[in-house]
């Protein structure tokens, strides 16, 4: 491969060994904050998954090695746990793909051109900006914020947007689960989370579209394409790799958030090594859904150049 | 649509080919051509979808700012005013009360000047560092580059919160190459004979920052990537061939290159640094009131319990929607200054971001 790759560009081999070097140069400081820095840190919070630290003298940790007792423990010992980390997941499974059509669509209508889309914009993407850390624990402790989503039930039939029950009665006569048109629900009342969670996500469908070339548009509409074929025969193929980057990044983000269930609930877990062993768990969980959705994602991705 | 408008009536295919021409000669009257327009269905379908595309757009726009509203209509409410059932957005008596006790009683000033700082340096050294290691795994082939990239998607996919005792006792007392259930000893220790406290300082967040491993630094790496990837290698090809070095190359043409991403990368860094309250909780845990706490914005919002005007009114009927009120205002105060820049700066974000070319 590289000699073929000399001769066609007819460059001496030291610049490409000259060139290996400098890329080391340019990753050395990841290199170095992962060795020196990140790697002890996380080895150590494995450990403690391991141990049982017990307090000693001056300030100094005693660590008796316990093998796998908490992991065994998160699972048997306490219920709450496997309860959490399903209602985890399993928000986590019906917040993704809501996130990823609710970001998609709005992408898709400010890359139109249309009235107030300078505006519109600037609105849409004030989420980018303020909805992490602070702002996030604010909105969950929040009178404004869950009178947006729904979340406080003052007597009256009027909360959220949406009534669940005028909801449920419509879908109550057609075969579909009572649970699911719950979650449904839930969802629609859940809109104002579900935008401050898309922000990022909107902002990288917005570059995906705008990197699609006008000409392809051209061409279709001269064939007599219609908006609806436009969109799913051209811009969700070339859309389609940004899925799988915004599902991901939605996975991560969903699951990294302190709002979440299965987060919230390990923090109330004082004792380190079970809590420690806890997130192992649920990380490990995650990342196997994350496998699991890269390789569903896989299959039907459009890649218009191979690397 | 177009395209059957044309062989249909002359007159407009006549325009394509001399413009000025047809203006004057048989051109319809703007009526004419109003009627005409009005009469083909397919107008009024494009009018119905546009009319509906701008609701539904103006019905999001409002669910994402109504909150804004709420809360900075809230924080000009007296006790009174709050509690009152019929005062909904505007206040009976605006007061500035709730702002003047949070200013005196919860260092907002010394809390703004510290995270401003911290912001600044954290997104100055991450930009940077993300476009260097970005650039790196971009465009040069070398053994690992991808095991790199795997480590900063696996950077960003461990959930700091399960690193957080961890990271503490490690930035506490500092040292390299120390595990410490396996005994502790490090560089640090051998060498000097202690280990360095870094915590109640900016040190860890610079350290964390340069190693490309601060809060959410891997998506940036990740997104600078992207956008090397779809710069042409002829760019620095034919660099090289004028005899320019690797880093001149970096230096002169890719770096003033992607200023727009950086851009967009410095706003992102900069506003998740700004409100975040993780690592300010990992790094800076000294107590509320000693003397080396290093005040920042989480501890304006999380003092809000321990103002006197909530104390004294504890108790009282609806206190907690009061907290809840000066909570959201101190929730406001603490995002002013990212709005008032995120106003300047929204058309860079959008721009820097289109701009990159970023590809899957």
């Amino acid at each position: 491969m590289e000699k073929t790759l000399n001769i066609k560009r007819r460059r001496p081999a030291s610049l490409e060994k000259r060139k290996a070097r400098a890329g080391y140069v340019f990753v050395l400081p990841f290199i170095l904050g992962i060795v020196l820095i990140y790697l002890p840190i996380l080895l150590d919070s494995l450990w403690f998954s391991f141990y049982n630290m017990q307090p000693g003298k001056y300030g100094t940790y005693k660590y008796v090695f316990k093998g796998f007792e908490y992991y065994r423990f998160a699972f048997t010992g306490s219920k709450d746990f496997v309860g959490n980390l399903l209602s985890g997941l399993q928000q986590l499974i019906f917040e993704v793909p809501a996130v990823i059509i609710f970001s998609l669509f709005v992408a898709v209508v400010l890359n139109q051109k249309m009235l107030g889309r300078a505006a519109f914009r600037a609105i849409f993407f004030v989420p980018v900006i303020i909805s992490t850390g602070l702002m996030d624990s604010i909105n969950g402790s929040d009178r404004v914020s869950s009178e947006m989503s729904g979340g406080i039930d003052d007597g009256s039939n009027q909360t959220g947007i949406i009534s669940a029950m005028q909801v449920e009665e419509l879908f109550r006569d057609m075969a579909i689960g009572g649970q699911l048109v719950g979650k449904v629900v839930d969802l629609v009342n859940n809109i104002y989370n579900i935008i401050n969670y898309s922000g990022v996500q909107m902002l990288i469908f917005l570059a995906g579209l705008q990197s699609i070339s006008d000409s392809i548009y051209e061409a279709s509409r001269i064939d007599g394409a219609t908006g609806w074929e436009t969109f799913w025969k051209i811009t969700f193929p070339m859309i389609s790799p940004m899925i799988l980057v915004n599902a991901v990044y939605t996975i991560i983000d969903s699951f990294t958030r302190s709002s979440n269930i299965t987060m919230k609930y390990i923090k109330t877990v004082s004792e380190t090594g079970p809590a420690s062993a806890m997130y192992w768990i649920y990380f490990i969980s995650v990342i196997l859904i994350i496998a699991a959705v890269a390789g569903v994602a896989s299959t039907f991705i459009f890649y218009q150049r191979k690397d | 649509m177009e395209m059957t408008n044309q062989t249909t009536t002359p007159i407009v295919t006549k325009e394509t080919k001399k413009k000025i021409q047809v203006d004057y000669e048989g051109k319809l009257t703007v009526k004419e051509r109003l009627m005409k327009k009005l009469s083909e269905s397919n107008t009024w379908i494009k009018a119905g979808v546009n009319v509906l595309r701008f609701i539904l757009m103006l019905g999001i726009s409002f669910v994402i700012i109504y909150p804004f509203i709420a809360r900075i209509a809230g924080s000009f409410m007296t006790y009174n005013d709050v509690i009152d059932s019929t005062v909904a957005i505007i206040p009976k008596t605006p007061t500035l009360e709730i702002y003047k006790a949070i200013i005196a009683e919860n260092n907002y000033f010394e809390a703004l000047k510290n995270t401003a700082l911290l912001s600044l340096i954290c997104a100055l050294i991450q930009t940077l560092i993300s476009c260097w290691i970005g650039y790196g795994i971009a465009k040069f082939k070398f053994k690992g580059n991808k095991i790199i990239m795997a480590l900063v998607v696996f950077t960003m996919i461990v959930p700091h919160n399960a690193l957080s005792l961890s990271m503490k006792m490690h930035f506490a007392q500092f040292d390299l190459f120390s595990v410490i259930t396996w005994g502790n000893k490090g560089v640090f220790q051998l060498l000097l004979g202690r280990k360095l406290s870094l915590t109640n300082s900016f040190t860890p967040y610079i350290l964390m920052s340069l190693g490309g491993l601060a809060f959410k630094n891997g998506l940036y790496i990740y997104l600078m990537r992207q956008f090397f990837k779809g710069v042409p290698d002829e760019l620095e090809e034919s660099a090289y061939v004028d005899g320019s070095g690797v880093f001149r190359t970096f230096f002169q043409i890719i770096l003033p290159l992607s200023i727009p991403m950086m851009i967009t990368i410095f706003l992102f860094s900069f506003s998740w640094q700004w409100t975040d309250e993780f690592y300010a909780g990992v790094f800076l845990p000294a107590m509320l009131g000693s003397d080396s706490k290093v005040y920042m914005m989480p501890d304006v919002y999380q003092l809000v319990y321990q103002m006197p005007q909530v104390i004294s009114k504890e108790g009282m009927a609806g206190v907690d929607i009061y907290k809840n009120v000066i909570g959201n205002t101190a929730g406001m105060m603490i995002i002013m200054p990212l709005i008032i820049m995120y106003l300047f700066c929204q058309k860079y974000l959008v721009q820097g971001i289109e701009r990159s070319g970023l590809v899957g």
